[in-house]
Order: structure tokens, then C-alpha cells, then sequence
């Protein structure tokens, strides 16, 4: 093996590399590569693990998998063909989740490096702490198009992969997806909930009907529905179905009679009830409630108003796409007339409702799972998400497009993950030497920057945040929250689980030994509908919590704070690490107000003085020697990255990938700015780049993760 | 419904396998690849892996020119390979395996070295999209880059030596319509509106629009109007910071307020203000695009000039006429604010612009082709409608032939000399690499290949170096520790480099066949020690 590589390898290294175990977290597009590239320098004791199975958009870069492997665990698969090749290594594959606890801290300590070959952050934060409790080098990297980069994490030296504070997942409010609507991508998340209402798990956070808790809709409903003013998601605990006979009147007549006029039915219920027939769901989706949503005027005086569809009469001109019209195309990046939209949603409907059927025949209360490469789902979100922007005013967009948006889909090939997997297993040698310093951080352009570098390397290994919540010493955070609103199960769920990526966490209040949340079942729960207050928790408690699973305890300080009176755009809480980030401008929550655009784009600030906003890899011709990412930032550069500020927003569809809250897609955006939150989190003293919503770009495995969804069932008939 | 349920557009299995790279390169870009076909000479690890990234992603066919057996060293750095493959051909074997990887794509070989192929059959090379070589003796790439120069189809040539990557391309003259800008502004001709486009302005009145209609206007009708009045007060668009502020005060005066007297939240004027720095300067034709258009090859078409050139002088002929001295007009119109109909109504009258610009070009491109005595369905009017969209930012890349590098009185011993002066630069690699070269020229053997010979060899290197720089007209190098790194690699080469070059150079060569993006211009060298990398133009 390697027979050559005795005179260019250090004898220290040749023996470090027989003797060391790693474990590669992935094996998609980066981590086949790894694999590869590991067995081929001589490491004989290798693990991999991975959750996700092969599927045919795999098949032009994860060259350990051919046509035949398709449904296959990648990991096993991953490992059978790197051992015809290579017999004599040693690779032990697990299928399955990183995230799961039978990948404690002891499994974690058996290796002498981790490699991060993910495609999502929920799992790269989780081997990111796994990592700095087992203390071992972790190397993480990441591709996204041609574009890519690679990291040493190592406790105490390099910064960990949550010190610089990521951008929040961007979620949409239930009422602007619900009832106003104005960008593409809000008719997209609807038609994507619509699926899992109709043939998918039901989830109460997803409902699709109009919402009459908008409080913008009235001012009594307004107080009748306090809760739901508070937060949209996460209150429903039944679904509302406004049948198509009693809803517009239920509006119309009493505005706050919520039970009296209006039938709650399931929505899958229902459409069983009709026997999924697409003129019926047509009628109902995209005339009644629309009607009904028409009868909700207040929300119509600054807005365009919706427009009914009528079955029969479809439109069938194509306008208003807001692409470059004259780009000519594929089939599938043709704009689909309404009335094509119409009978393709009939034909996804009629293959949806036979499919749910036959897997619900085998096992009752199964259901389908939503996949991007499921033709007929994905023809159903397309049909569906251009029907409602056709009724909203909204510009429509291609099936190609939408799958982009709804699949989160970061472009791969194969070139870029060769080079970046090269990368990761030069900065292994130099673990193995322990000249960690030299592990520069390493970003692939995609294009020369001015100093003419296509692989342009950090000046030095970036020293950890000393207020990193997650690898500080005694890692600390605030959270400022309205505690006369927030739930215990909000805490636990959208705070703790969702934000803070923990798994299984355990809350005590500090001083009193109250213990509000315990990961133990059957513990807590009676607190699930509690307020904060109602607890206990007020301005001022500190909170210990910890996740025994990831080794990792945080004390969490909680401020008191209103709830902003704009609905829309403010986050419902904030989490910061330093409780000054808090103060400088919190005005600045009230930035983007619901409007009728039409293709209105995020918004680039106008403001100079912002700071910087950019993908992680800026594809600008940057002025910076370095693309400084997930760097603390020297103030010298303040004036350089001024000129950075991302303008790249509009130009590249492709690699928009925004996006809502949903467990089975990652949540990445290369060219999506970070919420406004994030610009709150920012302060100027501590200049840490907000850039990222990724801060690590991802690789070509982005279908699953290998932590993503744990509870995947089945998927659709191919 | 009334018509018949149609098929919903049908994925095919091979859109789903190329779905991820689809939405880089487009399925134009794809299609080039299908239709390409590379020439990859000899199948070292570094070989193997350049194929690798080009057989997965379809490239159309591949052949390997390799007129060697497999050895010990060969399995150690090639992953495809088994130890019961020694001895066998190297060509044959990479090409069996590369074709395992996908069944859409086409391979065969020839066991023979590329000098007796130059030398038996001079034809050989002719019809390559690209020719990619590794570890090739310096004799066989001056003939190689010689006649691939002569047949203009681009070489690249990649050498993978212990922790050191090199890449040199040589491409005598590749057009790129697509070069993919970072930035790329909207083509709104606000201060040179096309007489469909005025019209459209003044046809609107801003002061006896209702609130409704005048908060759902679409941004640039604001700036046109705003822009209209600075240019009728100060006779020219505002030019310096101090004159966009003015403006971008002029069009805050506009939005409404109501009766409180407070200004109405009006998107749509906010757009208006943050355009005025990307919308507000004056339209002209960028001087490169001018420069490209004035060149000889433009300008003097001939039977053999390739299609962007005579799109190119087509498009030149449309701006000295019906063009008005600019471009055509390229058809979009960014996201903004606004209702439907009004947004729509403006899109339309830039899209039928756009189209009528290109359908010009078209008719000035038939023409051209009929004067040349060129057959009509020559150039595709989509091929047209492409270069029109993407004609302010296309690209000619113009390269030198790599067999000057090793004749003293071509070769660019200015700029070496002048990048050697500074201890931190990496031009001391090429230095090394060549010298390499000549040793195993002279030699027969890579430096420090055996073991015992370390120490004579490094003397042996030196010399060879200093003969080249002597030629050169240099000094001596500063340091000799790259000397003995180079005698230390013995040759010999890490897989983790060449998976990194190999990725490199296959996307160079995906970037001359899909005429997408600029190529590096046009030498490339990376050490895996330090991370560092650097670029040279010879």
C-alpha cells in the first residue's frame, strides 16, 4: 500500500497514519472522496456513518455509488466499494444518525481525528460539541457549487463551528403564509405544507387554511386570539379546516365566533371524505378560501387583493414570470401556463392519493413523506405553489426553480468536492504531526480574487470567541423573551432544541433547584402549557441547562422583553451570547414590513454602515487578501468589507436555497441575507461577520442528512 | 377541465443524475459536455482522478493515451487499480474502470506513448474538445503544445510531484459568452430609453396617480421620472456621491404623507433611492466588450471564423445601425415592488425590446453567414438570442504556446527574474519543477527516485537549475530547501494532491468545453505544506 509515499512522509507520520482511527461523518459527495483518499495514504482503522441512502442525484459526483446501489445505506455501500479495491483496510460503517445517543462522548473518544463530510448544521453543531467535550481535532468542510472550504475545530485553539452566531433558520409567520402571501417562496412553503396536510404527517404548524387569528385581520379577533397574536406557529393544537359551505359566512357574519360558524374537520379527513378529487380540492383551496380570505378586508386596504380560480376556466397564457423571460430551456425550466398548472395538479393528485392508499394498505396511519426527486410531489408543490402565486399577484416560477427552493438544493459536482476532500486529508497529516497551527482554514473561490488566488488560506488559525455559548470555558447565554408569553414547551422546543440544537436538554432554574424541563419522559410535561412566569422563570433567572447526550451545559440568563408589535418580521425571542449585543440598536426589528410586492426580492440594505453581509465564500471579487468568515474581525478591515456588502442577493436563482422550518431540509442559504435578528446579534464592538448563513457550505450530500430525520418513514413508491 | 390530462413533464433518469450540476452549467452547458470528447495522456493517479471528475459528470467520450504497464507504484496512487492488475496495460485498465462510473459515457485507448503517436499518426489529435496530460517529459510537451497549438485545441498539462500541484494551460484563443459576472447590473437604459420605453414613462402621470397606484409602481418608472427632472435642471446625470444624494433626496420629496403630515411607508420609492447607485450611470458599451468588438477577428470575418465571432461582428454591425451606438438590450428587469400589471406591463415592453434587439442581430447574423458562403442553419437564432443576453460581459482569453517556455528567446525571463527577487513568491517552484523536468531529461529518472542516490542527485538538480536560470539571465535561488524537498518526493506522487489537482484541472477542462467562466490564465501551483497557491501568466 502507499509504497511510494515512505520517502515523502516523515516516519513519524507514516506510523501515526497505521495508527490512528478516524471517523468520517458522512458519505456523500465530500465524504466518498475522504474515503477514498484516506484508504489510498494508508489509514488502515476507519469508521463511517451516515443515515441517508443513494439516490439517483447522487450519482454525478459520490463515485462509490453506481445506478445498482440506488436505495442502498451510503455508508455500507461507501465502504463495500472502497474494500473491493482496498481489502486490507479496515472500515466499519454505521447506517445511521450521528445525532443518535448511541454515539456518545466514549464512542467519540475512540478516534484520533473526525472528519465532517454533513450537509446540514443541525448535525455539524452536534459533532462540533461531541468533538470539543471528547476533545478531539475535528476537520469540517464544506462545498456548495464550485465553491468550498475546510477547517481544523480543535478546543482551545481554532474557533468551534458555533462561535460566530449563525443566522436563525429563516421562518415564515403563519399568517403570511397562510393568508398574505407575497413572495415566491411563501406560496412554495404553503404548497409544501399543503402536501403533508393532504398526504403527508400531520403537523398542526403547517395548517393551510386561511387563519382567522390574523391580528392584523380585525381588532376584536385580535383580543380573542392573544395567544395565536403571540406566535403563530406552535398554538395550533387541532386543525382548523374551514369548510367551503360555512367559512366565508362564518367571517362575514361574526367576526369573533370562532366555534359557532366554522366546522373543524382534518384536512386529510376531509379530502378523504371526496375521495381526493381534484376538482373538489381545487375548488376548495383556490376559490373558497380565497373567498373567505377576501371576506377578511382588513387585510386587503394596503394589499392587492387575491383572485379566486375557477376550475373551468383556467387561464392559459404565461406572464409574469419575474426570470429573464428570453432564457430558453429545458422542459422543466418552462413556465407552466395556469391552466398546465390545473392539470398537472389533477394527474399529482390522482398518482398522491393512490400511492398514500397502497402504503396505507399495508400499514394503516402510514403516510408519504415529501421528497424533491418524488416526481409527483414535487409536480404537486410546483402545480399548487404557481396556482396560489397566480392568485397573489405573485410571479410564478418554473418547476426547476421551485425545486431549488423547496428541496433547498445546493448545486454539487464532483470537481469542487475533490478538491476540498483533498484539502481535508492534507490538513489530517498535519493533525497527525500536531502542527495544528498550520491548519489554516483553506476557502476554494470561484474565482481568482484580486491577488489572482483561486485557494485563498486564512493567515492563521482563527482563535476561538471567548463569549462562544457552545466552547467557552463556562459557556453562557442571554435569552430575551417576553416570560409572560413564552411556554415551557416553546423553551424546550423552538429555543433549546431548534435554536441551541440541543437534543435532549434539562432545564433547572439556578439557586431555587426547580427543574422546569427534564429529559426524562413523563417528568415535566405538566409544565409543556406554562408560561415562564407561571414557573418562575422572570427578568433576571438564570437557567442551567444542560444535554448530558452532548456533553454540554449552558446557563442561560433571561431578560424580560416585550413582544414587538410588528407582527411580521421580529423574532419572538433573541439569543445572544453577551448580553451587550442586546443593546445597540434594537430598534432595528422593525425593517421589513408585509407589503403587496410582487417578486419583491430581500432586501439589500441601502446603509453603508451595515455590517457585512455575505455568503460564506464570497463571490465577489473581494478586496480582502482573505475572505474573513467565521473570523473575529480585526477592526482594520472594517473599511475593506464595507465593500463587500453582498449585491449577489438577485443574481443567482440557483443557489437561493431559503429557508422555513422543516426538520427534513437543511436550512442553509447561500445568498440569502441573514435574518434581522442576526443584525441585532451583531454589535459593532465585537466584530464577528454575520455572514453565514453558512458558514460552512455544504456539500453535495444535501438530499438527507445523516442526522436530519430521525423519523423518516416511508418513501414514496418510485 | 377540457383538455385531456397531459403527461406532467417527465424527469428523465439522466436529468435526475445530473440535476445538481444542471443548475451550475445549465443544460446548454451539459449538452456541450455530452458532445465533448477529451484526450487524456497517460493514467496516473493524477490522470485517473482529472477522468474521473469528467466521466461523472457525462462528458461525452474520453481516450487514454498511455503506453505503459501497470507497476507497485502505479496501485499505490491510482484507487481504480488492484495489485492483480500489474503488468497489464495502463490505458486499458483506466479505461475500464472509468467506464464502470457511468454508462452514459464513452472510453477508449491506445497503448501507445504521445511522441510515437505525434510521430506515426500526425492526425491523431485533430478532432479532441480538450487534451489533458500528466507527467509528461518535457520533450513530448514541447511537440505536444506545438502541434496543439497549430490544431487550437486547448492542452492542459498537470504534474502531481510530492506535496507540490502544477497546472499549465494553454489555449491559443477561447471565446466565453458566459463568463458568469459577480455583478451584474440591470440593463434599464433609464437615461437612453428606446422609444417604446419613453413612451411607456411619459405615459405616466406621478402626481395624478391615487395613493394605491402610486405605492405599487414599479421602482425604475420613479427613477425615470426623477432622473428625468435632474437631467432637465442640470442638463447631465448626476455623477459624484454629493449629486446621487441630491437625487436620491429628490425622490424622498415624492413620497406621499398623510394627513398627519407624516410620510406614508412607501416601498417602492425606498427601491427608487437604493437603485439610484446601481441604476443612475450613464448606458455605453463596457471597453472590453468594445475591445473585443474591434478586434482583427471581428472585424475581417472570414469563411472559418468561428460562430462568436461572426455573432460578435453581427453585433457590431447592429450597434454602428439600429443599435444606436449600444448593445442590445438584454431583457430583464429586476424584482421590485409593484402590482402585477404594472409590473408585468413594464416587463413586457423590455422583454419585446430585448427580442426585437435580438431578432436584428439574427437577421445581421443570416447575412453575415450568406456573405461568407456559410450555410444558414449554421448559427442557431438561440445561439444568438445567448450571446445577445450575455453581450456585455463576454470574454476572449488569448494564451501563449507552452514550447516557448523552454526556448530562451521566447520564454519570459523578465517575469521570472522579477518574481524571484521576492523570497515569498512561488514562481521558486516553477524554477524547481523545471529543473526537474531537464534532470529527468537528462537523466532518465526523477531526482532522489532511488533511494541511494538522494544526495548525488540533489548536486545533479542544482545544476540543472542553475543551467535554466543562467539561460534565464538570473541569479542563483536564494535557498536550497526546495532542492532537497523535490529530491525527497523522489517522484513520487500522494494521492490527496492529485485528488485535489485532479479536480482542478477537470474543472479547467469543463470550462473550455461548456465556453462557461473564465480559465485560469494560465499557471497554476499549489503546496499542500502550506496551503499556498499561486498563479502565473507566461
Amino acid at each position: 500500500m502507499a509504497a511510494s509515499i515512505s520517502g515523502v512522509f516523515s516516519e513519524s507520520l507514516q506510523n501515526a497514519i497505521l495508527q490512528c482511527k478516524v471517523l468520517i461523518v458522512g458519505a456523500g459527495g465530500i465524504g466518498c472522496e475522504i474515503l477514498k483518499n484516506l484508504v489510498m495514504t494508508g489509514f488502515n482503522d476507519i469508521e463511517i456513518i451516515d443515515l441517508d441512502t443513494i439516490d439517483v442525484s447522487n450519482l454525478n459526483r459520490q463515485f462509490l455509488f453506481h445506478k445498482q446501489h440506488v436505495g442502498k445505506s451510503k455508508a455500507a455501500v461507501a465502504k463495500e466499494t472502497a474494500l473491493t479495491f482496498n481489502p486490507d483496510v479496515k472500515i466499519v460503517h454505521y447506517h445511521d444518525s450521528i445525532t443518535s445517543s448511541d454515539y456518545g462522548l466514549s464512542f467519540f473518544k475512540k478516534f484520533t481525528l473526525v472528519m465532517n463530510a454533513l450537509d446540514n448544521r443541525a448535525a455539524r453543531n452536534h459533532v462540533n460539541r461531541m468533538c470539543l467535550a471528547a476533545d478531539v481535532p475535528l476537520i469540517e468542510s464544506g462545498t456548495a457549487g464550485y465553491e468550498g472550504q475546510v477547517e481544523l475545530i480543535k478546543k482551545g485553539l481554532s474557533q468551534c463551528y458555533e462561535c460566530t452566531p449563525k443566522a436563525a433558520q429563516k421562518t415564515f409567520p403563519g399568517c403570511t403564509i397562510r393568508n398574505t402571501p407575497s413572495e415566491p417562496i411563501h406560496c412554495i412553503v404553503w404548497a409544501k405544507h399543503l402536501f403533508n396536510q393532504l398526504f403527508g404527517e400531520d403537523d398542526p404548524d403547517q395548517d393551510v387554511s386561511p387563519d382567522t387569528a390574523d391580528p392584523e385581520a380585525a381588532g376584536k379577533q385580535r383580543v380573542l386570539f392573544q395567544k395565536w397574536d403571540f406566535n403563530v406557529f406552535g398554538v395550533f393544537n387541532e386543525i382548523l379546516f374551514f369548510l367551503p359551505d360555512t367559512a366565508a359566512e362564518g367571517a362575514l357574519q361574526n367576526e369573533s365566533n370562532d366555534k359557532g360558524n366554522v366546522d373543524r374537520v382534518s384536512t386529510r379527513g376531509w379530502a378523504e371524505n371526496c375521495d381526493y378529487d381534484a376538482e373538489k380540492l381545487f375548488t376548495k383551496l383556490f376559490h373558497d378560501d380565497i373567498k373567505y380570505l377576501l371576506s377578511m378586508d382588513n387585510l386587503w386596504k394596503k394589499r392587492r387583493p387575491p383572485t379566486p380560480l375557477d376550475w373551468s376556466y383556467l387561464p392559459d397564457g404565461v406572464a409574469g414570470c419575474s426570470k429573464d423571460t428570453m432564457e430558453s430551456g429545458l422542459k422543466d425550466q418552462q413556465q407552466w401556463s395556469i391552466a398546465k398548472c390545473g392539470s398537472v395538479f389533477k394527474e399529482a393528485v390522482a398518482n398522491l392519493s393512490k400511492a398514500l392508499k397502497t402504503c396505507q394498505e399495508t400499514s394503516p396511519g402510514d403516510h408519504l413523506v415529501w421528497d424533491k426527486d418524488d416526481q409527483n410531489a414535487m409536480d404537486f408543490v410546483a402545480a399548487c405553489a404557481n396556482i396560489r402565486a397566480h392568485i397573489f399577484g405573485i410571479p410564478q416560477k418554473t418547476r426547476f426553480d421551485i425545486k431549488s427552493m423547496a428541496g433547498n438544493i445546493i448545486p454539487a459536482i464532483a470537481t469542487t468536492n475533490a478538491i476540498i476532500a483533498g484539502v481535508v486529508v492534507l490538513h489530517a497529516f498535519r493533525i497527525l504531526e500536531h502542527n495544528l497551527k498550520a491548519c489554516r482554514s483553506v476557502y476554494l473561490r470561484l474565482k481568482m480574487n484580486h491577488r489572482n488566488q483561486l485557494l485563498v488560506p486564512e493567515k492563521f488559525v482563527n482563535p476561538p470567541n471567548p463569549k462562544c455559548y457552545v466552547c467557552a470555558p463556562t459557556p453562557q447565554a442571554v435569552l430575551a423573551a417576553d416570560t409572560t408569553k413564552m411556554t415551557i414547551k416553546e423553551l424546550d422546543e423552538t429555543v433549546l432544541k431548534a435554536r441551541l440544537n440541543m437534543i435532549a436538554p434539562d432545564v433547572m432554574i439556578d439557586g431555587k433547584g426547580i427543574v422546569v424541563i427534564s429529559s426524562e419522559e413523563g417528568e415535566t410535561e405538566g409544565n409543556n402549557e406554562k408560561t415562564l412566569e407561571q414557573v418562575g422563570i422572570r427578568d433576571g433567572t438564570v437557567l442551567k441547562v444542560d444535554d448530558f447526550h452532548q456533553n454540554y451545559s449552558l446557563t442561560v440568563t433571561v431578560l424580560q422583553r416585550e413582544q414587538p408589535s410588528v407582527k411580521d418580521e421580529s423574532p419572538d425571542f433573541l439569543i445572544v451570547a453577551d448580553d451587550e449585543d442586546l443593546k445597540p440598536k434594537e430598534d432595528i426589528t422593525i425593517s421589513e414590513k408585509p407589503s403587496t410586492s410582487n417578486g419583491k426580492v430581500e432586501k439589500v440594505e441601502d446603509d453603508d454602515d451595515i455590517d457585512i453581509v455575505e455568503t460564506e465564500i464570497s463571490p465577489s471579487t473581494s478586496e480582502a487578501d482573505v475572505p474573513k468568515k467565521r473570523k473575529t474581525e480585526s477592526p482594520t478591515n472594517n473599511t475593506i468589507n464595507k465593500k463587500r456588502k453582498v449585491e449577489t442577493n438577485n443574481q443567482h436563482d440557483d443557489d437561493v436555497c431559503i429557508i422555513e422550518d422543516d426538520r427534513e431540509v437543511e436550512k442553509v442559504a447561500l445568498s440569502v441575507l441573514p435574518a434581522i435578528e442576526e443584525k441585532i446579534l451583531t454589535p459593532r464592538k465585537y466584530k464577528s461577520l454575520p455572514d453565514d448563513d453558512c458558514s460552512i457550505v455544504y456539500d453535495g450530500n444535501e438530499d438527507q442528512s445523516t442526522a436530519s430525520s430521525p423519523k423518516r418513514s416511508k418513501q414514496l413508491a418510485k | 377541465m377540457a383538455s385531456p390530462a397531459p403527461k406532467s413533464p417527465e424527469q428523465s433518469e439522466k436529468n435526475r443524475k445530473y440535476d445538481r450540476q444542471l443548475r451550475l452549467w445549465g443544460d446548454h452547458g451539459q449538452a456541450s459536455l455530452e458532445g465533448a470528447h477529451v484526450c487524456l495522456i497517460n493514467a496516473t493517479g493524477l490522470g485517473t482522478e482529472i477522468l474521473k471528475s469528467l466521466v461523472l459528470p457525462g462528458i461525452g467520450a474520453f481516450t487514454i493515451v498511455d503506453g505503459k504497464k501497470i507497476t507497485d507504484e502505479d496501485i499505490g496512487a491510482n484507487f481504480f487499480l488492484d495489485s492483480e492488475s500489474i503488468s497489464k496495460s495502463r490505458a486499458q485498465v483506466a479505461t475500464q474502470m472509468l467506464l464502470e462510473l457511468n454508462p452514459d459515457v464513452r472510453g477508449d485507448y491506445v497503448d501507445e506513448g504521445p511522441e510515437q503517436i505525434l510521430s506515426n499518426s500526425p492526425d491523431f489529435f485533430n478532432n479532441f474538445a480538450v487534451v489533458v496530460a500528466t507527467a509528461l517529459p518535457e520533450k513530448a510537451i514541447i511537440l505536444l503544445s506545438k502541434k496543439l497549438w497549430e490544431l487550437d485545441i486547448p492542452l492542459i498539462i498537470c504534474r502531481s510531484l510530492g506535496f507540490v500541484a502544477h497546472i499549465r494551460v494553454q489555449v491559443r484563443e477561447h471565446t466565453v459568452i458566459e463568463t458568469h459576472p459577480d455583478n451584474e447590473n440591470p440593463d434599464l437604459r433609464l437615461d437612453k430609453p428606446f422609444e417604446s420605453l419613453k413612451k411607456h414613462m411619459d405615459s405616466i402621470n406621478l402626481e395624478e396617480m391615487d395613493l394605491k397606484d402610486h405605492s405599487h409602481l414599479p421602482y425604475s418608472i420613479i427613477l425615470y421620472k426623477y432622473l428625468d427632472k435632474w437631467v432637465t435642471e442640470h442638463g447631465d446625470l448626476p455623477k459624484n456621491y454629493k449629486e446621487k444624494q441630491e437625487l436620491r433626496e429628490s425622490i424622498r420629496s415624492g413620497i406621499r404623507i398623510d394627513e398627519h403630515g407624516i410620510p406614508i411607508d412607501e416601498e417602492n420609492f425606498e427601491e427608487a433611492m437604493r437603485a439610484v447607485n446601481t441604476c443612475v450611470s450613464r448606458t455605453t458599451v463596457p471597453s472590453g466588450v468594445m475591445e473585443v468588438l474591434n478586434d482583427d477577428r471581428c472585424i475581417n470575418l472570414t469563411a472559418k471564423s468561428s460562430s462568436f465571432w461572426i455573432i460578435a461582428k453581427a453585433i457590431r454591425d447592429f450597434m454602428e445601425n439600429e443599435g444606436l451606438g449600444l448593445l442590445p438590450l438584454k431583457g430583464a428587469v429586476p424584482d421590485m415592488t409593484a402590482d402585477t400589471e404594472k409590473y408585468i406591463a413594464l416587463q413586457q415592453i423590455y422583454h419585446k425590446q430585448a427580442v426585437a434587439d435580438a431578432e436584428a442581430v439574427w437577421r445581421r447574423t443570416l447575412q453575415l453567414l450568406r456573405q461568407l458562403g456559410r450555410s444558414s442553419d449554421s448559427i442557431s437564432e438561440k445561439d444568438v438570442k445567448l450571446f445577445c443576453r450575455y453581450a456585455g460581459d463576454i470574454h476572449v482569453e488569448r494564451g501563449s504556446c507552452i514550447a516557448d517556455e523552454y526556448d530562451s528567446k521566447t520564454t519570459n525571463a523578465n517575469e521570472i527574474a522579477q518574481s524571484l527577487e521576492n523570497p515569498e513568491s512561488m514562481m521558486v517552484y516553477y524554477v524547481v519543477l523545471r529543473g526537474v523536468e531537464k534532470f529527468q531529461a537528462e537523466y532518465n529518472s526523477y531526482p532522489g527516485e532511488f533511494d541511494d542516490h538522494v544526495e548525488p542527485d540533489i548536486v545533479k538538480l542544482k545544476s540543472c537549475i542553475s543551467k535554466l536560470l543562467g539561460e534565464w539571465g538570473c541569479g542563483p535561488l536564494a535557498k536550497d530547501d526546495y532542492v532537497h524537498e523535490f529530491c525527497r518526493y523522489g517522484g513520487s506522487e500522494l494521492h490527496s494532491v492529485s485528488a485535489f489537482l485532479g479536480g482542478l484541472a477537470a474543472q479547467e477542462t469543463i470550462k473550455f468545453i461548456t465556453n462557461q467562466y473564465k480559465p485560469i490564465h494560465n499557471t497554476f501551483i499549489y503546496d499542500a505544506v502550506t496551503s499556498n497557491s499561486a498563479t502565473f501568466a507566461f
